[in-house]
């Protein structure tokens, strides 16, 4: 007898002995009762008088909690961190929540009750328990019935659990010495596997981290960014010469944009203002004005620059009596075509919107220099 | 002890679940001695066909993937087609299992035992085959991590509004506690067959997967526990998978999709589709392996019964979907049920309508349940029939709806029943692997429940 016993089991044949040998083994008090069966037998826990499994408890908190989880996560992702409007729906639409709140806490229930039964509770995986190298093992996942009676090393009165388990009728004894290795594993081998998992994962992540990189930029996948199409700056394979778009027809006019009719400011002084002065042309003006000339002109038309002063330009003076003498063509003709380092803006600006400027480009001259009679 | 106060009479008692002596050493015998031998030539034959067709499917797939998804028949209006139906056809067959191992269970049906494990491996089959098919769908499947909600670059989230992304939790929830719970009845088992193995590696093999199961009082306690509440968990689940599915259809506006009906009705086809599976493959699995006396003529037949009770409730839903039509008074609604009867695709709803509701009513005889000809007649009817029904509601609802300027028949491809073969091969292929290296019938479970496994026989202790 060796004395680092940590066990000693016997076996029975059938349930009804294993059950009836329980009391009487346990009553001796030798130490740490256990049965050993090849499939769970009812009644067995009040038996050996164990306390109900906590596992209906872990899962209920965990599945509340994966319930709480998801719908918060769902709350914060669609309602705080990206609302976004789907469907007319408000960000928060908790209904919508409900089925992946369902999922997610069937989901952490299951997970609790698989690996916290096999983890927590029943600290598997472990490959040393003394059972596994004991000679019954091979009845007890068949279909014998096993007790042994357990106790911490030397702690155990191996003749005295002998003679207990005989005398309740259990056969095949045998000690079970204090092992901790398995046949199959020894701790070396154990550290090689996992050091081995560790480096398949490493080179999976590696392998990963470049396909995803790579896969963008192989063909087929990198189709959508190869397809045929104009890049800014490039010469396009569209067309022989190179150019992405064709050259409009000669004479193309496009809408809103008909040519001016004269070609120099002077001949502009003939042209007259179509627009009627009324208050709905003036407003137009106004915002016309506003978005494209108060930058460099100023507000009032005084040639005080919001913007330009820092570049050294000196826009004109609106108000002065250059300008006031200025026929409607010909201001007409610089909003469209430009002067001096003036751009043009005959692109930007339709006719209406051109016709518009000049009246209200008149109504800011006026204003700055108003008349007493202009207030009757 | 408490005394024995119910008990029901003899008489009234669930029959014997298996024929003949059955000793809970004969079992292991009989069952576990699979994987520890060599199998048979026919064994061969079979997986080298399944793997060929495994790969065809595979090449099209690849193929697919290459071409973008304009190698299908897919057109516009018409832009979920066979990919969807696979998908819907397969996580339906999957149903079977989850019912059988969780919701048999709970209502501690005794005949569950020797089926359930063969028909929990059908569900973890059944739904890899099906998540292929969403994830070919997407047409960049290297792409498919966009569907899960991960913090990104982009500073972007997921719609938590959109039934597909209902789906994507559904489903891989579903395969996550599908596997959970299949492995957990495996350990024991594969505790079994580490202590029989003679071969070194794999025994090795087997003492990883078992993790050191010792079948101690104090594990059984929390095994049994845990078993009890991923069986309660998964019942809630095998209902909310495929009314998650339905809702991809019935969330939307297409007419012949828009209907409250469609949760309930995916469920009854699912768990049709699927026993009508679990019938063909337990047949042949039952004559191959010789397990006449633990899958006896009664656990087929009452299967069978269970296909018939579905195929009345599949009847039911058929009728439903006219009535709704008609009691609408919509118009689109009732031209899309015309389409099912009558339409250029009425041969597919007529399919749908004979395999599903007219053969099935053969079961009704004893002698079509307990006969392997009419069972897998029936079987077979059943599972092309689920096939079309998915057809109809997919591509008659989609090929005509609103706008008829947008109206245009649908045909599939080359490529599109070449991947549907292919996600068979990919099945089979599983199941035959599965059969040869694992043990097929829940060993503990069946030893449980034998005469004499518990004490004091008769009284049931809950």
């Amino acid at each position: 007898m060796s004395d680092r016993a940590y066990a000693v089991l016997g076996l029975f044949d059938t349930p009804d002995a294993l059950m009836a040998a329980i009391p009487k083994v346990r009553d001796r008090a030798l130490g740490k009762v256990e049965a050993y069966t090849p499939y769970p037998i009812h009644g067995i826990e009040k038996a050996l008088g164990l306390r109900e499994s906590p596992l209906g408890g872990m899962v209920m908190v965990m599945g509340v909690l994966g319930a709480a989880t998801a719908m918060f996560f769902q709350y914060w992702m669609s309602a705080v961190d990206y609302p976004i409007v789907h469907g007319g729906k408000v960000p928060f639409s908790w209904q919508a929540f409900v089925p992946i709140m369902f999922e997610v806490t069937v989901l952490f229930a299951t997970f609790t009750a698989g690996l916290g039964m096999l983890l927590l509770l029943n600290k598997l995986p472990f490959f040393g328990h003394p059972v596994l190298n004991a000679k019954a093992i091979t009845g007890i996942t068949r279909d014998r019935f096993a007790l042994a009676i357990e106790a911490p090393e030397g702690t155990l009165d191996i003749a005295a659990a002998f003679q207990a388990l005989e005398a309740a009728g259990a056969v095949d004894l045998e000690v079970l010495p204090a092992t901790e290795t398995s046949p199959q594993f020894t701790s070396r081998g154990v550290m090689g596997f996992l050091t081995a998992v560790v480096g398949a994962c490493g080179v999976a992540a590696f392998l990963t981290y470049w396909a995803i990189k790579l896969f963008h930029v192989l063909p087929p996948m990198a189709d959508m960014q190869k397809q045929p199409r104009l890049n800014a700056q490039a010469a396009s394979r569209f067309f022989k010469d190179g150019t992405g778009m064709r050259t409009p027809v000669k004479g193309t006019v496009s809408r809103g944009h008909l040519g001016l009719g004269v070609a120099t400011q002077d001949e502009a002084a003939g042209l007259p203002n179509p627009l009627p002065r009324t208050e709905a042309t003036l407003l137009k003006g106004k915002q016309t004005y506003t978005n494209h000339c108060a930058v460099c002109h100023g507000a009032s038309g005084n040639g005080t620059p919001t913007l330009t002063a820092a570049y050294g330009a000196k826009p004109a003076n609106l108000l002065a009596r250059q300008f006031k003498d200025y026929k409607d063509g010909q201001i007409y003709f610089v909003v469209a075509k430009g002067k001096n380092s003036m751009p043009a803006y005959g692109a930007d600006l339709d006719e209406q919107q051109r016709w518009a400027v000049v009246h209200y480009v008149r109504a800011l001259q006026r204003a700055q220099d108003a008349k007493d009679s202009d207030l009757k | 002890m408490k005394p024995e106060t119910l008990t029901l009479p003899a008489d009234l008692r669930e029959p014997a679940i298996f024929e003949g002596v059955v000793t809970p050493g004969g079992i292991d015998d009989q069952v576990l001695v699979y994987p520890e031998t060599k199998p048979p030539l026919k064994w061969f034959v079979a997986i080298t066909f399944t793997i060929l067709l495994m790969l065809m499917g595979f090449g099209f797939i690849g193929y697919t993937v290459m071409k973008g998804i304009g190698a299908w028949g897919n057109n516009n209006p018409v832009f979920w087609a066979f990919d969807i139906i696979n998908f819907v056809f397969w996580v339906g067959i999957g149903h079977a299992g989850t019912l059988i191992s969780a919701i048999l269970f709970i209502f501690r049906k005794k005949w569950r035992n020797a089926i359930a494990r063969f028909a929990e491996a059908m569900t973890i089959f059944a739904v890899m085959c099906a998540g292929i098919f969403p994830l070919i769908h997407v047409g960049r499947p290297w792409l498919a991590f966009w569907l899960f909600p991960y913090p990104n670059q982009r500073a972007l989230w997921s719609n938590f509004k959109s039934p597909l992304l209902w789906d994507v939790f559904a489903v891989s929830t579903y395969f996550s506690v599908s596997a959970m719970f299949w492995f957990l009845g495996l350990v024991p088992d594969i505790a079994s067959m580490r202590d029989r193995e003679k071969n070194k590696w794999k025994k090795l093999a087997y003492t990883i997967l078992s993790l050191g199961w010792r079948g101690a009082a104090r594990h059984w306690q929390h095994y049994e526990k845990a078993y009890l509440l991923l069986a309660g968990l998964a019942t809630g689940l095998v209902l909310s998978v495929h009314s998650v599915v339905s809702f991809d259809f019935a969330t939307s506006q297409v007419p012949g999709w828009h209907m409250t009906i469609f949760p309930p009705y995916f469920v009854a086809g699912a768990i049709f589709a699927g026993f009508s599976m679990v019938v063909i493959v337990m047949i042949v699995v039952r004559e191959t392996m010789n397990l006449q006396n633990l899958v006896t003529v009664r656990h087929l037949e009452v299967m069978n019964k269970v296909i018939l009770g579905m195929s009345c409730l599949m009847g039911y839903a058929y009728c439903m979907e006219g009535f709704t039509a008609w009691y609408s008074q919509n118009n689109y609604l009732i031209h899309t049920f015309k389409n099912i009867i009558g339409g250029y695709y009425g041969w597919a709803g007529w399919t749908t309508i004979t395999c599903n509701i007219l053969i099935p009513q053969l079961l009704w005889f004893r002698k079509c349940r307990t006969s392997y000809f009419w069972m897998i007649l029936v079987a077979t009817a059943v599972t092309i029939g689920m096939w079309f029904e998915r057809f109809v509601i997919i591509v008659i609802s989609l090929h005509q709806d609103y706008l008829p300027s947008s109206w245009e028949i649908y045909k599939p491809t080359i490529v599109d029943f070449g991947i549907l073969l292919g996600s068979f091969g990919l099945f089979f292929t599983l199941v035959l692997l599965f059969a040869r290296t694992l043990p097929v019938v829940a060993t503990t479970e069946v030893k449980a429940i034998l005469p004499g496994a518990q004490p004091h026989h008769g009284a049931h202790h809950e």
